[in-house]
C-alpha cells in the first residue's frame, strides 16, 4: 500500500484521464479507471451487438430477404443476444458500479482493488474470444440460450466451442467482481452509513451480487458440460445415450432467468437515484424499493421454468411457476408506484437524465405488463417461442435496462469526466431513441400473435407480416440514428464540453460532495454519515411546512477540518492483466486441442505468473 | 387501522383486478379447452423408427371423430408434412424428434409445444373449421430451422 500525503497529491489524481498512457490504464488499480475502462469498453461491445440487430433488421425488412445466408444470419442473432447480454449491459452495470459504489458508500476504493482489475481484463478477455470467433469461421450460431443437444453436436465447426468457452470466463469474472461488490459494502462504508442509509444504487448492485454468486455456478457447471460433450465425448445432454436436453435448459434458465434481474436492477438503482435529484423529493418509500428489490432477488430464483411452459413439465409444476411468476410481478410493481409517488408533487426538472429515467418507467411498464402475460400458462402457450416475447424482452431490456443506463450515463458523466454532455443534442438523443425504439419493438407484439416464429432467417411473402417487419426495420434505423446522436454528443463534449462543478445538479448522495472528476483517493477525509441522503441535510433543511430550505453556505455544518492523515491507496500492478492475457491465450488453445495444448501451457504459465507475482508482490508503493 | 378512504379503493381494485386475471384463467382451461403439451412417455432416440407408433408416422383414425398424427420431427422436416382430417375431427398430436429439440406450433390454433429428443410429446385440438394451419418448427434447430414446416388440412 502506498501511503500519500494530501499535500502533495499523485499528479494521477489530477490528470484528466487518457493523459497516463497505456501502461498507467494497464496496470491501475483505482476503482475509478476501471470503471471508465469497463465503461468504453461495453460502449464499444454496444456498438458491435448493435450493428449485428441492424443486420437482422435488414434481412427481416422484406419477405425473402437477400441481405444475410441462413448461416450469417444465425451467427448475427445468437452473438447478437451474447454480446448485449454479456458484453454490454452487464459490464456496463459493472463500470457504474465500480465507479460509483465506493464514492457512495464513502470508501477510498472497493475492497479487493487487484482482484478487481482481475475482473476487468478477463472481461475483455472473454469478450475478445467471443468476438475473435467471427474472424477464425465465423461467430457462435447455437441461440444465446444453446440448447443442447442442438449446441453438443459435433462437428468440424468450433463456433460453440468458443462460446462456451468464452461464457465460461465472462462467468468467472462476474463471480469475482461479485465477491469484491460484496465484501465492499459489508466492510469499507462510512461511519455512520448504516446499511439502510446506503443509496438505493448501491443496495441494487449488492443484490446483484448475491444473485450472480449463487446462480453464475449453476451455468457455469452446464458450460463445462457443454464444452465436454463436444470434446471428450461425455453424454450429458445426448439423449441416444441417456442424457437428458432438458437438464441443459434447466441449468442454463436456473442462472437466465436470475441473470434477467441481473440486467434489469442496476438500471432500477440508476433511475432510483436520478428521480429524487430531479424532482426534489427524497425518494417515495426507500426502505420498500430497497426491499421490493431484496424480494425481486430471492423470487427471481423460483421462476425459471416459466422459459419451458411448453416443453411438457406436467400441470403441477406448469401451475406452480404460473403463481410464482405472477408474484415476482408484486415487487415490480411496488417500485413502479415508488418512483410514481417520488415524482408526484416533485418540482420536476425535465432535463436529459430525467427524460431517460421516466422513459424507464414508460416503456419498462409496458414491458412489465407483457411479461405477466406469459406467466399465464395458456397464454404462453401462445405466444412461446414467437416474435411476442422478442417484443416483451426488448420493452424490458432495451426499454429497462439500456434507457436506465443512458439515463445513468448523462447523470453521472459530469462526476466522471467533470464535463456536462449537451442538453439540446441529449434531448434529441432521447426522443430518436423513446422513437425508434418503440417503432422497432411494438410491431412485434402483433408479429408475435401473428405466428412469425423467431429465429428464421426469412419469411414467406403473403403470411401477414410483411408491413410490420418493414416498420420494426424502419424503427431500427431511427434507433440506430439515436445512438450516433449520442456517440457524437460524447465526443463534441470530451472536445468543448461545458465544464461542471463538484455538484452540477445539485444531487442527494456522497459522491456529488467531492470533485469533479474525484482525486484519486476520492475523499480528502473520509465523510461521517448522518442521514440517508446526507449531502442534501447538509445544504439542506426543512421549515415548519415540510418545505426543502437551503442553509447558507456558512451556516453548513462543517464537514472537514483538513484532510485524513493516511491515505492508503492500493499500489499499481500489472499481475492481474498478465493473469487474464494468460487466461485468453489458454482459452484458444483449448479449442484447438491436441496442437492447441501448446498455447494452453503458454497460456498457463502466463496465468501462474501473474498469480504468483500478484500474491508475492510487496504492497508498498516502491520509490513512486 | 386508519386506512385512507382512496387507498382502500385502490387496493380494492387490485385484488378484484388480480382475481379476475385467476379467473380469467380458470375459464380458458375450463370452458375454452386450453390444452398443454404433455409428456406421453420417454423413447430411445436411436430406436425412434422401429417404435411403435413412430415406426409408420401418419395420421390414423382412433375412434370415430378422433384421429392421431404420428409425426417425427428431424431437422429440418415433419414427417409427415401434411395432416388431412375432416372438419369437427378431434386431432391428437403424438410427436417425438430424432436429432435436436425442435418446436412444433399450429398457427391459429393454441398448439405449441416443444418437442424434445428422448421424449414423447402428446398434443390434442378440435378443428371445427376448414382450412389450411401451418405448423412450424419454431424453436431454434440449426441452419435449415426456417424452412421446417409443415401443414394441417382440414377438409369440409
Amino acid at each position: 500500500m502506498a501511503t500519500l500525503t494530501p499535500q502533495a497529491p499523485s499528479p494521477a489524481s489530477t490528470a484528466a484521464p487518457g493523459r497516463g498512457g497505456i501502461w498507467e490504464w494497464i496496470t491501475t488499480t483505482d476503482h475509478k479507471k476501471i470503471g471508465i475502462l469497463y465503461g468504453f469498453s461495453s460502449i464499444l461491445f454496444f456498438v458491435v451487438g448493435g450493428v449485428e440487430a441492424l443486420f437482422i433488421r435488414l434481412q427481416l425488412a422484406v419477405p425473402n430477404g437477400e441481405i444475410l445466408s441462413a448461416d450469417a444470419y444465425n451467427q448475427m442473432f445468437t452473438m447478437h443476444a451474447t454480446t448485449m447480454v454479456f458484453l454490454v449491459v452487464m459490464p456496463i452495470a459493472s463500470a457504474f458500479a465500480n465507479y460509483f459504489l465506493p464514492l457512495q458508500l464513502g470508501a477510498r476504493d472497493v475492497a479487493f482493488p487487484r482482484l478487481n482489475a482481475f475482473s476487468y481484463w478477463l472481461y475483455l478477455a472473454g469478450a475478445l474470444f467471443l468476438t475473435v470467433s467471427f474472424f477464425v469461421g465465423g461467430g457462435a450460431d447455437g441461440g444465446w440460450f444453446g440448447y443442447a443437444p442442438l449446441s453438443t453436436q459435433v462437428t468440424e465447426v468450433v463456433r460453440m466451442d468458443y462460446w462456451s468457452l468464452g461464457l465460461q470466463v465472462l462467468g468467472v469474472a462476474s463471480i469475482a467482481s461479485s465477491v469484491n461488490f460484496i465484501t465492499t459494502v459489508l466492510t469499507m462504508r462510512a461511519p455512520g452509513m448504516t446499511l439502510m442509509r446506503m443509496p438505493v444504487f448501491s443496495w441494487m448492485v449488492f443484490i446483484i451480487s448475491f444473485l450472480l454468486l449463487f446462480s453464475l455456478p449453476m451455468v457455469t457447471v452446464g458450460l463445462i458440460q457443454v464444452f465436454l460433450d463436444r470434446n471428450i465425448g461425455t453424454l450429458f445432454f445426448d439423449a441416444a445415450n441417456g442424457g437428458d436436453p432438458v437438464l441443459w435448459q434447466h441449468l442454463f434458465w436456473l442462472f437466465g432467468h436470475p441473470e434477467v434481474y441481473v440486467l434489469i436492477l442496476p438500471a432500477m438503482g440508476i433511475v432510483s437515484e436520478v428521480l429524487p435529484t430531479f424532482a426534489r423529493k427524497p425518494l417515495f418509500g426507500r426502505s420498500f424499493v430497497i426491499f421490493s428489490g431484496i424480494a425481486i432477488g430471492f423470487m427471481g430464483f423460483g421462476v425459471w421454468a416459466h422459459h419451458m411452459f411448453t416443453s411438457g413439465l406436467g400441470p403441477v409444476a406448469e401451475a406452480a411457476f404460473a403463481l410464482t411468476t405472477m408474484f415476482i410481478a408484486v415487487p415490480t410493481g411496488v417500485k413502479i408506484f415508488n418512483w410514481l409517488g417520488t415524482i408526484w408533487g416533485g418540482s420536476l426538472e425535465l432535463n436529459t437524465p430525467m427524460l431517460f429515467s421516466l422513459g424507464f418507467i414508460f416503456l419498462f411498464v409496458i414491458g412489465g405488463l407483457s411479461g405477466v402475460t406469459h406467466s399465464i400458462v395458456p397464454a404462453d402457450s401462445q405466444q412461446h417461442d414467437s416474435y411476442y416475447v422478442v417484443a416483451h424482452f426488448h420493452y424490458v431490456l432495451f426499454g429497462g435496462a439500456i434507457f436506465g443506463i443512458f439515463s445513468g450515463i448523462y447523470y453521472w458523466f459530469p462526476k466522471v469526466f467533470g464535463k456536462l454532455l449537451n442538453e439540446r443534442i441529449g434531448k434529441v438523443n432521447f426522443w430518436l431513441m423513446f422513437i425508434g425504439m418503440n417503432l422497432t419493438f411494438a410491431p412485434m407484439h402483433v408479429l408475435g400473435l401473428n405466428g412469425m416464429p423467431r429465429r428464421t432467417y426469412r419469411y414467406a411473402e403473403g403470411l401477414g407480416l410483411d408491413v410490420w417487419n418493414l416498420v420494426a426495420t424502419i424503427g431500427s434505423l431511427v434507433l440506430a440514428l439515436g445512438i450516433a446522436v449520442f456517440l457524437y454528443n460524447g465526443w463534441r463534449t470530451f472536445r468543448k464540453g461545458e465544464v461542471a462543478g463538484p455538484d452540477p445538479w445539485d444531487a442527494r448522495t456522497l459522491e456529488w460532495t467531492t470533485s469533479s472528476p474525484p482525486p484519486e483517493h476520492n475523499f480528502d477525509r473520509i465523510p461521517v454519515v448522518h442521514h440517508e441522503d446526507d449531502f442534501w441535510h447538509q445544504k439542506y433543511t426543512t421549515d415548519e411546512e415540510g418545505r426543502a430550505v437551503a442553509i447558507p453556505a456558512d451556516l453548513r455544518p462543517v464537514v472537514a477540518e483538513g484532510p485524513d492523515e493516511d491515505i492508503h491507496l492500493p499500489s499499481p500492478s500489472y499481475h492481474p492483466a498478465l493473469a487474464g492475457l494468460g487466461i485468453f491465450v489458454m482459452l484458444l488453445g483449448l479449442v484447438y486441442v491436441p496442437w492447441g495444448l501448446i498455447a494452453v501451457g503458454v497460456g498457463g504459465i502466463g496465468f501462474l505468473w501473474g498469480m504468483f507475482g500478484w500474491s508475492l508482490e510487496p504492497l508498498v508503493r516502491g520509490d513512486h | 387501522m386508519q386506512i385512507d378512504r382512496l387507498e382502500r379503493i385502490f387496493l380494492f381494485l387490485t385484488v378484484t383486478l388480480l382475481a379476475g386475471v385467476l379467473m380469467a384463467i380458470v375459464l380458458s382451461v375450463v370452458h375454452d379447452g386450453a390444452e398443454l403439451p404433455t409428456q406421453a412417455g420417454r423413447i430411445n432416440v436411436a430406436e425412434v423408427r422401429d417404435t411403435a407408433p413412430f415406426d409408420a408416422p401418419g395420421v390414423y383414425e382412433t375412434a370415430p371423430g378422433k384421429y392421431q398424427a404420428v409425426i417425427i420431427a428431424k431437422a429440418w422436416a415433419f414427417e409427415p408434412a401434411e395432416i388431412r382430417i375432416p372438419v369437427g375431427a378431434e386431432l391428437t398430436f403424438v410427436v417425438t424428434s430424432i436429432d435436436v429439440i425442435h418446436g412444433f406450433q399450429v398457427w391459429d390454433t393454441n398448439v405449441n409445444a416443444m418437442v424434445i429428443p428422448g421424449q414423447i410429446t402428446e398434443v390434442s385440438r378440435t378443428f371445427d373449421e376448414a382450412g389450411e394451419y401451418n405448423i412450424v418448427c419454431h424453436e431454434y434447430c440449426g441452419i435449415g430451422h426456417h424452412g421446417m414446416f409443415g401443414k394441417v388440412v382440414v377438409s369440409g
